[in-house]
C-alpha cells in the first residue's frame, strides 16, 4: 500500500486555460526518495503545492493511506502528516533555528514525551547544527545552514512524507552531497522523501524519478 | 498557550511598533478617564445629593400657560370685535381669579403626598395701623400721618410706583378686587407651625426672640411677636396689646397681644423696600390658627365700601396663602408633580420646586462640563480609532510573509489572527492600565480646575447681564432669605438667592468608570485588530510565499 497516491490530479489556474497538472496518476512508498523533474515551468513547484495541500487540484484525488485528503483539514494536513522543506526555505528570520523548530511543533498540537526544546536541538545536531548555531537567529545562518534549518523543521513533529522543493539549489557541492545524504538517512528510517529538483545529481541519488511534461494548451 | 508565547515575543520583538501604538492608547485612555470621571463626579453628585435632598415644593399658578389658552380660546371661538374687549375682562378676571388656590384646595392635594413626605403653609393678610401705633419708618415719609388715611382712602389697594394703567376701569371690574393686595402698613403673617416658620426665616439665626416668648403653635389666641425696632418706635413691650384696622374698612379692628419681641440682625442694611408693609420692622408674626380666626371673623363682619361709581364691594380682609409641601425625596416630589393633577389640579397650575430647581442650577457648570468631556473624549476616540487602525495595516504589510510562513507550516487562519489579536490586546491593556492610573490621578485636579474655569465663565455671563440690566442675576442681595410676600423687586429676574455652584469633586474615579475603560479597551483592541483580522483571512499562503519568492 502506497502513503501517498495520485490520481488523475489536473490542476489549472484560475485565469489561465493551460493545464499546468494534466491527469497525473503517481504512487510514492514510504523509505524511499523519489525526485520529480521537469523543465522550467513544467508544473514542479505547483505539484509539490498541490502534495502539500496549499493548493487544491482542479481535478482527480490525492490518498493518504487510502484516505481521500480532502477529508482531511488542509492546516492539520501540512502540520501532521507532511514536512515541507521550501526553495525558499521560508523560515521566520527573526526568530532563532531553535524557536523556528519549536514553533512547527506547537503548531502540529502533537504531544511529545519529551520536552520540545531537548528534540528540537536533537534534530538541529541530526542535521548539522551545533548548539550555538541552533540559537543564533536565522537572518545570521548561511544558506545552508538554513536549509538544514528547514529541514529540522520539516521532521520537528515527525512526519510520514517529507516534501522538499530544489533543497539543494542554492547550495554547494558539498553541502548539497550532506543533505542528500541526511535525505537518505530519512528515507532509511522508513520516511517517504519527495524531492521537486532539477538538478541531475539529486535525481541519481534517489530510488524513483518522476518526469513532467511542459503542459499542452488545452482545447 | 503557544499563540501567547508568541505574541509576547513578536511585542518585546517589535518595541518601537507597539511602543508608538502603546502611547496613542495611553493618550485615549488619559483622556478617556478624565472625561468620564468627569462625567461621572457630575453624576455622583447629581445622584448622592438629590437621594439626601429634601425637597420643597409650591403649587403655582402658570400665567403665561393659562394666557396663552385664552388666546387660543378667544382666536378661534369669536371673531366679532365687539367681543374682544369682554374677552379681555374675562381674561383678566380668569388669570386672577386662576391664580389662587384656596387652604382646602392645597389640603385636598395632601393626598399625593407619601410617607415621610409633610406640608406647611402661612397666610398674610395686611393690615393697618390705628391710634396709638406708628409703624416703623414713618418719619421718614414726609406725610406718613395722612400716609395710612390714604391708604385706607384708595382702598388700600397696592401702587406700584408708576403709571400702570387707569385706576377708573381697574374699580369697574370688581370681580378683580379680591385679588388685589391690600397694602396696609403691616404684614402679619400666621404660620401653621414654627416649621413654615423656620423655612421662612432660614436657619441662619438671623432672627432671634429678645424679650418675651415664642407665640404658641396651637393656639388661636391672638398672640404675636413683633420686631424689636417696632417696638422701641412705638415704646412697646410683651404683655401689651396692639390695635389694627382692616386697610378697607377702619372701623374693623383687631387687638394682637405681644408675647415676644424679636431681633432681625439682617434688617438694618434694607433699602430696597420702599413700602412699610415691606419693610421686616413691620412684619408681625402670629400662628395660622390666630390669623385665620382674624380671617373669618373679617368674613363674618362682611362689611363693604363703596367706590365713587357707588358700586359697593366687599371689605373682608384675604389673606395671601403660601402652601409648601415637603418632600422625603426627590422621587416623592415627582411622583406627587404627577398626582396632583389626577387629583383634579387644572393644568394651568404648575408643580414647581424652587430649591430643586437651585439645586440644579448648582450643578450647571459641572453638567456642561460633563457634556463637553464626553464630546472631547468621542473625538479623541475616533481620532486614536483611525491613527490605530492605520498603524495595524501597515504593521500587517509588513508582517504579510508571517503570514504566510505560518499558515504554510499549518497554522490556522484563525489562530494566526488571534495571535495577532492578543498582541494588540497586551498591548492595549498595558497602555491603558498606565493610562487610568494617570487619570485616576489627575482627574480630580484636572476636573476642578476645569471646574473653576467653567463657573469662571458662568459668572462672566452674570457680569454681562450686568451690564446690560444694571445688576448680576445672583447678586447675593440682603432680602434674600427674609419672608417675601410680593415684595416687587423680589425675584423680577429669576433667583434673588446667590447662586452656589458645585464647585469641586472630591473622587472621580471609580469602579464603573474603570469599567467604562476596559469598554474602551475592548473597543480599541477589536478596532485595531478589525483590520488585522480581515486582511489575515483574506490572505493566501502560496500567494505569500510565491511573491516572496
Amino acid at each position: 500500500m502506497s502513503i501517498l497516491k495520485l490520481e488523475n490530479i489536473s490542476y489549472h489556474y484560475d485565469k489561465g486555460k493551460v493545464e499546468v497538472l494534466d491527469n497525473l496518476n503517481m504512487d510514492f512508498d514510504e523509505g524511499k526518495i523519489y525526485t520529480i523533474v521537469g523543465k522550467s515551468g513544467a508544473g514542479k513547484t505547483t505539484l509539490l503545492s498541490v502534495l502539500s495541500s496549499l493548493a487544491a487540484p482542479t481535478g482527480g484525488k490525492i490518498f493518504l493511506n487510502d484516505k481521500d485528503i480532502t477529508k482531511i483539514d488542509r492546516y492539520k494536513f501540512r502540520s501532521k502528516y507532511v514536512g515541507v522543506i521550501f526553495q525558499s526555505f521560508n523560515l521566520l528570520t527573526h526568530l532563532t533555528a531553535l524557536e523556528n523548530v519549536i514553533l512547527s511543533m506547537d503548531i502540529s498540537g502533537k504531544k511529545f514525551d519529551r520536552p520540545k526544546k531537548e528534540i528540537a536541538l536533537e534534530l538541529l545536531k541530526k542535521v548539522g547544527l551545533d548548539e550555538d548555531e541552533s540559537r543564533r537567529r536565522v537572518l545570521k545562518l548561511s544558506g545552508g545552514q538554513q536549509q538544514r534549518v528547514a529541514i529540522a523543521r520539516a521532521l520537528s513533529y515527525d512526519p510520514d512524507i517529507i516534501l522538499a522543493d530544489e533543497p539543494t539549489g542554492n547550495l554547494d557541492g558539498e553541502t548539497q552531497d550532506e543533505i542528500i545524504g541526511i535525505f537518505r538517512m530519512l528515507a532509511d528510517e522508513g520516511k517517504c522523501v519527495i524531492i521537486v529538483t532539477h538538478s541531475p545529481d539529486v535525481a541519481k541519488a534517489s530510488d524513483i524519478t518522476y518526469e513532467l511534461k511542459k503542459p499542452s494548451k488545452a482545447s | 498557550m503557544y499563540i501567547l508565547k508568541n505574541a509576547v515575543k513578536s511585542i518585546t520583538r517589535n518595541k518601537l511598533r507597539n511602543i508608538l501604538i502603546g502611547v496613542i492608547v495611553l493618550i485615549i485612555s488619559v483622556s478617556a478617564c478624565v472625561s468620564l470621571s468627569i462625567r461621572e463626579a457630575a453624576e455622583v453628585a447629581k445622584e448622592g445629593t438629590l437621594s439626601n435632598l429634601q425637597v420643597t415644593g409650591t403649587i403655582s399658578f402658570n400665567r403665561q400657560k393659562a394666557m396663552e389658552e385664552m388666546k387660543k380660546d378667544t382666536s378661534s371661538s369669536s371673531s366679532s370685535s365687539s367681543s374682544n374687549k369682554t374677552d379681555k375682562s374675562k381674561f383678566d378676571f380668569d388669570i386672577l381669579q386662576g391664580s389662587s388656590l384656596k387652604l382646602s384646595d392645597y389640603m385636598k392635594y395632601t393626598k399625593a403626598l407619601k410617607s415621610g413626605d409633610s406640608y406647611y403653609y402661612s397666610g398674610a393678610v395686611s393690615l393697618n395701623a390705628t391710634g396709638s401705633i406708628l409703624p416703623y419708618g414713618t418719619s421718614e415719609d414726609d406725610d406718613d400721618s395722612s400716609s395710612s388715611k390714604s391708604d385706607s382712602s384708595n382702598n388700600g389697594f397696592m401702587q406700584p410706583p408708576g403709571d400702570f394703567g387707569d385706576n377708573n376701569s381697574q374699580s369697574n371690574t370688581p370681580s378683580r378686587q379680591p385679588f388685589q393686595v391690600n397694602q396696609g402698613d403691616f404684614s402679619i403673617t400666621g404660620y401653621s407651625s414654627y416649621k413654615a416658620m423656620l423655612s421662612m426665616f432660614g436657619d441662619d439665626g438671623s432672627y432671634k426672640i429678645t424679650k418675651g416668648k415664642m407665640f404658641d403653635e396651637e393656639s388661636d389666641a391672638l398672640e404675636c411677636i413683633i420686631s424689636n425696632e417696632l417696638a422701641t418706635y412705638n415704646s412697646l413691650k410683651v404683655g401689651d396689646t396692639i390695635k389694627l384696622s382692616n386697610p378697607e374698612y377702619e372701623k374693623e379692628t383687631y387687638k394682637l397681644k405681644i408675647v415676644g419681641i424679636y431681633k432681625n440682625s439682617d434688617s438694618s442694611s434694607e433699602e430696597n423696600n420702599r413700602f412699610r408693609m415691606n419693610d421686616p420692622a413691620n412684619n408681625i408674626y402670629m400662628n395660622y390658627n390666630a390669623l385665620s380666626k382674624i380671617i373669618s371673623k373679617s368674613a363674618k363682619a362682611n362689611n363693604k365700601t363703596t367706590d365713587s361709581d357707588g358700586n359697593k364691594t366687599s371689605a373682608k380682609l384675604t389673606q395671601n396663602l403660601a402652601f409648601t409641601y415637603t418632600f422625603k425625596s426627590v422621587d416623592n416630589y415627582n411622583a406627587f408633580a404627577k398626582k396632583v393633577y389626577k387629583l383634579g389640579l387644572s393644568d394651568k397650575y404648575s408643580v414647581n420646586s424652587s430649591d430643586l430647581q437651585q439645586y440644579e442650577n448648582s450643578l450647571l457648570p459641572l453638567n456642561t462640563l460633563s457634556n463637553t468631556a464626553i464630546w472631547f473624549f468621542l473625538i479623541v476616540l475616533a481620532v486614536g480609532g483611525i491613527i490605530l487602525i492605520t498603524l495595524n495595516i501597515f504593521n500587517l504589510r509588513e508582517r504579510k510573509y508571517e503570514v504566510g510562513v505560518l499558515t504554510a507550516i499549518g497554522m490556522k487562519k484563525a489562530k494566526v489572527a488571534l495571535q495577532f489579536v492578543t498582541e494588540i490586546f497586551i498591548v492595549t491593556f498595558i497602555a491603558l492600565i498606565i493610562g487610568t492610573s494617570i487619570g485616576a490621578a489627575v482627574s480630580v485636579p484636572v476636573t476642578n480646575t476645569l471646574l473653576s474655569s467653567q463657573i469662571q465663565s458662568s459668572q462672566s455671563t452674570g457680569d454681562s447681564v450686568k451690564e446690560n440690566f444694571g445688576f448680576k442675576p445672583d447678586d447675593n442681595n440682603s432680602s434674600s432669605n427674609k419672608p417675601d410676600f410680593g415684595g416687587p423687586m423680589s425675584s423680577m429676574f429669576g433667583q434673588s438667592k446667590a447662586q452656589n455652584y458645585v464647585d469641586s469633586v472630591s473622587s472621580a474615579t471609580n469602579l464603573f468608570v474603570i469599567m467604562e475603560l476596559i469598554l474602551v479597551g475592548l473597543f480599541l483592541t477589536i478596532i485595531a485588530s478589525l483590520a488585522a483580522l480581515i486582511s489575515i483571512m483574506r490572505y493566501e499562503p502560496l500567494k505569500i510565499l510565491s511573491n516572496r519568492t
